[in-house]
């Protein structure tokens, strides 16, 4: 057994760490994304026996309203979410300056990376009512009335990507803070040297080296962005009639109210290869950067 | 699909018998519990929303573990909530006991399995006795698939003191309606509290609606997908529905709360009136109940008979629970009538058996009255129709309610949905 072992080691070391990692991905990943074009291909209420329909559910997702208003509504949060890393990364060099109560100051800014997202929704949908909310208060010392944002269909996406920006800002400046505590002191120096300051510093000394730490904001951003549904849940269940409905949401809605999981499974496949696409630019870009590394 | 219609008319028929004939009999009282339940444990799913039925739900638990030895665990969820959960836990993770609703929403699980056939205790116990015809609501196929709990008749709810200091009397006809909506106005109050968040109030104003216009029959066909939605007897609904709309009878963005928020509007005396079940009494403190009165929806066409909607609950053995038999002794205690009584009464629901004792509260009594007048009843929209066409219409009616302007786009993709449906 010992022998085995040493002659075999060099690679069962590696195949045994990585093994509880491959089989749940395998398991719960991969052969769940299987299974859900699978069963977009049938009719199914989610209890009782499939029926084959091939592309029929695709069709009908093609001529579906819904399907517009939501895909429609990812791309507005996709827009809205891009503002997190530039907002974070101003943040992040704000409270990174070594100022008295600047710790206090990072804590308040971390804080909604600890509540959970649901938390967020409900607390925001309080800030938005129109009778009692935050914002009608607000409105109110102005003599104003708050628009009902929640129940316009026109600001109700926007609403609610806005609250969930809040704690995705609050992530960008988490990972622009650990970025910039690892700054090259050698280089700043060498810069300071140089006679650079203020924005040069920034733009020419600083930023490049967070370019890393950049496209993994970027890139969790737009998953975030993508794969949103907690907060509409919370918040508007899509309402009011659908207006603020996303993919995941619509998915949803499909499959657990409407008993449609195979038309709910065809969303979730659109929004997969939505995704894929994002994920495999992020992917290249991080062996990108780690072949540079090397 | 076409229970609803015949066989709840006659349920309300037997629920004014039941009440009428209160403490008639009191003949299951003594019932020996068996002793089989010795360490056995029950699970029971529940969706109470009002503060004392839980309370209540658990004293019975309590009384029911010292007699029998059996251990039980209640998990009370989010009235709202667990209409989405019960879809999953029926399927994995069934408890030994849940809440859910009657006709036809409970008929979607039986067709799929997921209940649990108790015709035996309905023999065991003898309830087709004491429920007579309201077994027809629980029943599929000659089986029985549940108990019948509350039944909670749907109509106007207003504050006596509100209606003596302005001196309104509840409006009766259509024209009554409108000159109340502009006094309410003038009153700077909402005439009508509603909040469409959860989108169901929405559904039950055009069952309000479509009742008093179309009458029974015509809306159940609407319901069992046997009518389009682009039909033109559904013109005057829509033209009155409207007109309310654009007089500005409903509260103002409703769609961005749900109906505890419109309750509670009502019971600071923010809004006149509201369209809704019994259980608008979780929305008033308690010192303010008395105040709270019960109005039918007003006549909308003259000389169309008096329908309206009449939801009853019920409560199942899922076909997937552990233990099914000590969920039957103890649905067979709970569903003893001094048990039921007091559960349903914390409700302000009817009891549907005709052995509980008589109503303390006077807007129970004034229900059961009131079922005396009513010619033949529905359940409630998103009770009568298909889930999937209940989720559709709800949401078409919610965007009506905002945009009335684009009522044919709106009903051009319902009748899409039924026909998708329905075929």
């Amino acid at each position: 057994m010992p022998g085995f072992w040493r002659r075999n080691r060099h690679w069962l070391t590696p195949a045994l760490f990585l093994a509880p990692g491959l089989i749940l991905f395998s398991l719960v990943i991969l052969a769940a994304s299987v299974e859900t074009v699978w069963i977009s291909l049938h009719e199914w209420d989610g209890i009782g026996a499939k029926t084959w329909v091939g592309l029929a559910n695709y069709a009908e997702l093609a001529d579906d309203p819904q399907f517009y208003v939501s895909l429609k509504n990812n791309v507005i949060w996709l827009l809205i979410f891009m503002l997190a890393p530039p907002i974070g990364l101003a943040l992040a060099l704000i409270v990174n300056q070594q100022i008295g109560g600047m710790r206090i100051l990072k804590s308040l800014f971390f804080v909604p990376l600890v509540l959970a997202t649901v938390t967020v929704g409900v607390v925001f949908g309080w800030v938005y009512d129109p009778t009692y909310g935050l914002l009608q208060l607000i409105f109110g010392l102005f003599g104003g009335t708050a628009p009902a944002l929640l129940s316009d269909e026109n600001f109700a996406t926007f609403a609610v990507a806005a609250a969930a920006l809040w704690p995705q800002i609050a992530f960008c400046m988490v990972l622009f803070l650990a970025g910039l505590n690892n700054l090259n002191e050698d280089l700043i120096g060498a810069g300071r040297v140089d006679g650079a300051r203020g924005w040069r510093m920034l733009r020419h000394v600083v930023l490049p080296q967070l370019s890393q730490v950049g496209f993994i904001a970027i890139a969790v951003t737009v998953i975030g962005a993508l794969r949103s549904f907690d907060m509409v849940a919370v918040m508007t269940t899509g309402g009011p009639y659908g207006s603020s409905t996303v993919l995941a949401y619509q998915m949803y809605e499909e499959s657990i109210f409407s008993y449609r999981f195979g038309y709910g499974a065809a969303i979730a496949t659109v929004l997969f290869v939505i995704m894929i696409s994002f994920i495999a630019w992020y992917l290249h870009g991080l062996i990108k950067a780690e072949r540079s590394n090397a | 699909m076409a229970i609803t219609a015949t066989t709840l008319s006659t349920t309300r028929r037997r629920f004014l018998q039941g009440t009428g004939a209160a403490l008639a009999a009191s003949a299951s009282g003594g019932l020996c519990l068996p002793a089989l339940a010795q360490g056995q444990e029950i699970t029971i799913i529940s969706n109470l929303s009002n503060a004392g039925q839980p309370d209540i739900l658990h004293r019975l638990a309590t009384e029911y573990e010292a007699k029998s030895g059996a251990k039980i665990t209640i998990n009370n969820m989010d009235h709202e909530a667990h209409k989405t959960a019960i879809r999953s836990y029926l399927v994995v993770g069934a408890p030994d006991i849940c809440f859910w609703f009657s006709g036809n929403r409970m008929k979607a699980f039986v067709n799929k399995g997921l209940f649990d056939d108790i015709s035996d205790l309905f023999a065991r116990e003898n309830y087709k006795n004491v429920l007579g015809a309201t077994t027809s609501a629980v029943t599929v196929g000659d089986k029985q698939y549940g108990l019948p709990m509350g039944g909670l008749l749907w109509g106007l709810f207003y504050r006596k003191d509100v209606f003596a200091e302005h001196n309104w009397t509840p409006p009766k006809t259509w024209t009554d309606f409108l000159a109340f909506g502009e006094a309410a106005k003038s009153a700077s109050m909402i005439p009508m509290s509603m909040g469409t968040k959860e989108l169901w109030p929405a559904g039950g104003w055009f069952d309000h609606m479509n009742l008093r216009i179309n009458g029974l029959d015509k809306h159940i066909a609407l319901m069992d997908g046997k009518v389009q939605y682009t039909d033109p007897m559904l013109t005057p609904v829509f033209d009155k529905w409207r007109d309310l709309i654009k007089a500005g009878f409903f509260s103002p963005n409703h769609s961005s709360f749900g109906w505890e928020q419109a309750g509670a509007a009502l019971a600071q005396k923010k809004a006149a009136m509201m369209d809704l079940g019994g259980f608008v009494r979780s929305a008033f403190p308690e010192a303010d109940i008395p105040q709270l009165a019960y109005a039918p929806f007003p006549e909308v066409i003259p000389g169309v008979a008096r329908y309206e909607d009449f939801s009853v609950n019920s409560i199942h053995v899922p076909a997937n629970a552990k233990n099914k038999q000590g969920a039957r002794d103890f649905l067979a205690y709970f569903y003893r009538p001094e048990n039921l009584g007091a559960f349903l009464a914390a409700e302000g629901a009817i009891p549907p058996r005709n052995d509980c004792p008589p109503s303390k509260d006077p807007l129970v009594n004034a229900a059961v009255e009131e079922l005396k007048k009513v010619v033949g009843t529905s359940q409630y929209y998103d009770r009568d129709t298909d889930p999937d066409m209940a989720q559709e219409g709800m949401t078409g009616l919610q965007e009506f309610m905002v945009k009335p302007e684009r009522r044919d786009q709106i009903l051009e993709r319902l009748e899409k949905t039924r026909k998708r449906i329905f075929g």
